[in-house]
């Protein structure tokens, strides 16, 4: 890995990114969700709420943020050149995760200073939240190497959005303790971080962190199929 | 000799089709070489192999003395250009930052953005956003973007197809210009013009196969019947075998100011393609 090659690959990117509507308006979303979540709760905001903005800025934001600039240098062509110059594979990936981590860390803050709810993040889920940035990124890497084309990636993060990014909002169908659908949405990413807050217990970052290596493994077969159909 | 290429008996297959057939030639430094065929006889399939894009099939090949295995590496990137023929720009972005992007990972001066912008005479355009460019000025853009880090090497895969006759004529303009200071230049095209304008030596590739390789002119000389033609003011067509024997008749002729029209019958290096390989080059 080069240092500069990625500064230049990140430079390029978050320039193209402020200049990318489909790309703009995904922060903008969880930001006016927040604004919207602080006037509507005006002393106690539930925590499931402010989990599904964090979820959505991970999904829509992280994950999708990478997607669309991996799967767009693959349908324009421009991958081919960047390929051609002396940056390699790694450069490029990373100069793109850089992209995807700074424009996730200042729409969580933001997000979290319009909901005034700095007393949810406790050590664990500050830990949790690095792991999860982790994760979704990977997730990101792995779909934006899938995917044919810019189309098929807005279809992936449909299930993304829903299934990852909105997990905690399966507490609010009261189902009944150790039923089967809560059972499977506790263990989902941002549920486990939800726990992690509420809690306090290191348990759901042992298995935030076994989400980290499935995302990891899937990113990795992506890499291998991409790099087999050329 | 020293060359820059060195190829082999390579061969290159994609499963059952086979798209380049035990090829052997030599580019030596200097040289403006084309690779001159029509669709599919497998021009990209060449330049990509060359370019450590593809892997070979069997066969050797060396590229600025390293050897295949060594063409995937920073080392050889960097002294390489490559212009293919899917080659594309960052839209949204101006020309100045797609430069920008290619100094710094060739590890180039921002200095030489506006040199090389001189060059393809596209200075005052720099702000501009690529969306907003006509096609013949990205391809400019694109020789730029090739060219900034002073490769010893280029590879252009059809550089000009699809361009105006005045774009066209820039471009040759700037690799002339190019190949005057020393880069050697390794191009394909369907173009039998630019074959012939543009290059000291010319491979005419036909389902993976160099059919003829040479001197455009010396192709087109050894497939002319030698002979003049003339063309009188009566109608009548003589011809003439090129020879210094018939000088008198020649001189005759023009003093009997009979001639309206005298011209050789060497052929285009289209019509030496068609002859050789019995396929136009236009499909
Ligand atoms: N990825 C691939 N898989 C299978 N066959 C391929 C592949 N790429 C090229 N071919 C085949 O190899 C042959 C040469 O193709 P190539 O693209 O090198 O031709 P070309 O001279 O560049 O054509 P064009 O002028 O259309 O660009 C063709 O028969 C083509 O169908
Ligand atoms: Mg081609």
């Amino acid at each position: 890995m080069n240092t500069k090659r990625v500064l230049a690959i990140f430079e390029k990117d978050i320039k193209d990114f402020f200049k990318n509507t489909s790309l703009i308006i995904m922060p903008v979303v969880p930001i006016l969700l927040a604004v919207f979540y602080n006037a509507l709760f005006d002393d106690f905001i539930p925590l499931f709420t402010i989990f599904i903005i964090i979820g959505m800025v991970f999904a829509g934001v992280t994950s999708y943020c990478i997607m669309i600039m991996m799967a767009e240098e693959k349908e324009k062509n421009t991958l081919r050149t960047l390929m051609m110059s002396p940056a390699s594979f790694l450069d490029i990936i990373v100069g793109k995760s850089l992209v995807a981590i700074v424009m996730t860390i200042s729409t969580l803050l933001i997000s979290i200073v319009f909901l005034d709810v700095y007393h949810v993040f406790n050590l664990q889920t500050i830990l949790g939240s690095i792991l999860l940035l982790l994760f979704f990124i990977l997730l990101g890497i792995g779909i934006g190497l899938f995917a044919k084309s810019i189309a098929a990636t807005s279809v992936y993060i449909m299930p993304i959005i829903f299934i990852f990014g909105f997990s905690p909002m399966f507490d609010l169908f009261g189902l009944e303790e150790g039923h089967f659908v809560n059972v499977i949405f506790d263990a989902l990413p941002v549920s486990l971080l939800m726990q992690a807050s509420d809690e306090g217990s290191w348990m759901p970052l042992i298995l935030i962190t076994i989400w980290v290596v499935v995302a990891y493994l899937f990113a990795l077969f992506s890499y291998q199929k991409n790099k087999n159909d050329d | 000799m020293d060359y820059v290429i060195n190829i082999n008996n390579l061969s290159k297959s994609y499963g059952n089709t086979q798209a380049l057939k035990d090829i052997t030639l030599q580019v030596p430094k200097g040289q403006i070489f084309g690779l001159l065929g029509p669709s599919g006889s497998g021009k990209t399939t060449m330049i990509k192999t060359l370019t450590g894009e593809l892997k070979k099939t069997s066969g050797e090949i060396q590229v600025l003395n390293m050897d295949e295995d060594q063409l995937s590496t920073p080392n050889y990137k960097a002294k390489i250009g490559v212009l293919s023929d899917n080659s594309a720009l960052y839209e949204r972005l101006s020309i100045y930052d797609n430069l920008k992007l290619t100094c710094k990972l060739y590890d180039v001066s921002l200095n030489e953005i506006d040199t090389i912008l001189e060059k393809v005479n596209l200075i005052d355009d720099k702000k501009k956003v690529v969306s907003k460019l006509s096609k013949g000025m990205k391809q400019r853009v694109m020789l730029a973007r090739t060219l900034i880090h002073k490769p010893d090497l280029l590879f252009l895969d059809e550089p000009t197809s699809a361009l105006d006759p005045g774009n066209v004529d820039k471009i040759h303009q700037i690799l002339r210009e190019l190949n005057e200071e020393g880069t050697t230049i390794f191009l394909s095209t369907h173009n039998m013009e630019e074959a012939t304008n543009l290059c000291n030596c010319v491979g005419l590739l036909y389902k993976g196969i160099i059919q003829e390789m040479d001197h455009p002119d010396n192709l087109r000389y050894q497939h002319s019947t030698n002979q003049f033609e003339v063309e009188t003011h009566d109608g009548e067509l003589i011809k003439i075998e090129n020879k210094p024997e018939n000088s008198g008749q020649i001189e005759q002729l023009i003093a009997s100011g009979r001639v309206k029209r005298m011209y050789t019958d060497d052929p285009t290096l289209g019509e030496v393609f068609l002859k050789v390989t019995g396929k136009d080059l236009g499909s």
